[in-house]
């Protein structure tokens, strides 16, 4: 940094010749680009590191689950309440680990441009269905209502049928995370005429806190949180928006919400119905 | 023969003492045997020293694609009765490529203990049935 420092007073000295002016700006600017090629290197380092540890953590967590449904499924001798209780702990407790550490691993593949999309074409009411049913026991923990509703005229759409789950369970466990018990959750699909192609559009709402203006796009920003104790009350990496993100931008979609503080919230994201030239 | 062998055999072949080590213990207590291989070459050896009537497949291995078990011992009495593909991911075109080389089924791991006694008993009936 002391190098630059001198290179740059060097360059602004108007005592200096204007070639020696000259040639001292060009070692500045050289040296910034030296500097911003190690930062980037090192951001990559960081950025496959984590990459590795998330996949890493994840067998030692399979056993840990596997051992304990063992358990818990009396193969090794029936259990009382009491180590039933404690072994279905250690099951959620290693079920909820694995998927944060998933959504570590997406996040870091998707930073280093890992992250690829298989596509095909997917009937969106199925994939809808299957998030539903994956978070039908949470919904009706907190009592919410929710309502999905996929009209008849929509076509399927040209996604990876794994990563279009990842989306809606993002989104829809925000919704459900973010709403007060009796509130309302939904899910709608309808088919969509853009400029130049036909998609889809899903939205996934709620009635719950809703999100302020100004903090609409910061949401979707890694490491971003609009209120830090909101994220200690309401568990998970943070990861999950800007994943979403990508993840429908790999697609060749866009999503957006509407909200306002105390409104509830209501994410929108369209897919296409085609192959993408 | 002694009932030892009558039990049907199970190979777990995946590089992580960390996913066979459970996967042993449900299948030996649970009236089968067990035997484990950390690579192509060693999957490949134990299929050839005794018939295998299932075999669990980690499709990343050390040496290779896993799938390449069943590319070696296509069409010789040593392929095992049913192989089935343990994976990481279960995308579309894991499914296809693991469909393709042979597997009856394609499972993410970790799986739940439940659904591989309820599948077991699918795979291996006859001598759940006597186990």
């Amino acid at each position: 940094m002391t190098a630059r420092t001198n290179e740059s007073t060097n360059a602004l000295d108007s005592s200096a010749s204007v070639e020696a002016r000259l040639a001292a700006l060009e070692l500045a600017h050289q040296h910034a680009l030296r500097e911003i090629a190690e930062l980037k290197g090192r951001d990559t380092l960081k950025t496959q590191f984590l990459a590795n540890i998330s996949h890493d953590l994840r067998t030692p967590l399979t056993a840990i689950i596997t051992h304990a449904e063992i358990l818990r499924d009396g193969i090794l001798g029936e259990l009382s309440a009491r180590q039933h209780e404690s072994v279905a702990g250690i099951i959620g407790g290693g079920r909820r680990l694995l998927e944060m550490v998933g959504e570590i691993l997406t996040y870091a593949r998707g930073a280093a441009n890992q992250l690829e999309i298989v596509p095909s074409e997917v009937a969106v009411v199925d994939v809808i269905e299957q998030v539903r049913r994956l978070n039908e026991s949470l919904v009706a923990r907190k009592h919410l209502r929710l309502e999905v509703h996929v009209a008849a005229d929509v076509p399927r759409v040209w996604a990876d049928r794994e990563k279009l789950a990842h989306i809606l369970g993002n989104l829809l466990g925000n919704a459900i995370d973010f709403t007060p018990s009796g509130g309302r959750v939904w899910v709608h699909a309808t088919a969509r005429h853009e400029a130049d192609r036909d998609t889809v559009l899903i939205e996934v709402g709620d009635s719950g806190i809703g999100i302020a203006a100004d903090h609409h796009e910061l949401i979707f920003q890694e490491f971003a949180q609009v209120d830090a104790s909101a994220s200690r009350q309401h568990h998970g990496t943070g990861l999950g928006l800007t994943i979403a993100r990508r993840l429908v931008e790999l697609h060749g979609g866009r999503i957006w919400l509407e909200s306002e503080l105390g409104e509830g919230s209501r994410f929108f994201f369209t897919l296409p119905t085609q192959r993408q030239s | 023969m002694t009932k030892e062998e009558t039990r049907p055999l199970v190979l777990i072949v995946d590089d992580s003492p960390h996913v066979t080590g459970p996967l042993r213990i449900l299948f030996e207590e649970t009236g089968r045997r067990v035997v484990v291989a950390d690579s192509i070459d060693s999957a490949v050896r134990a299929c050839e020293a005794e018939h295998v009537d299932l075999m669990l497949l980690d499709v990343t291995l050390p040496d290779g694609d896993g799938l390449s078990v069943l590319e070696i011992l296509r069409d010789r009495p040593a392929l095992p009765t049913v192989t089935v593909a343990l994976t990481g991911h279960d995308d579309d075109l894991t499914v296809q490529r693991c469909r393709a080389a042979g597997c009856r089924d394609v499972l993410l791991k970790p799986v739940p203990v439940r659904d591989l006694l309820r599948h077991a008993a699918e795979w291996l009936p006859e001598r759940v049935a006597s186990a």
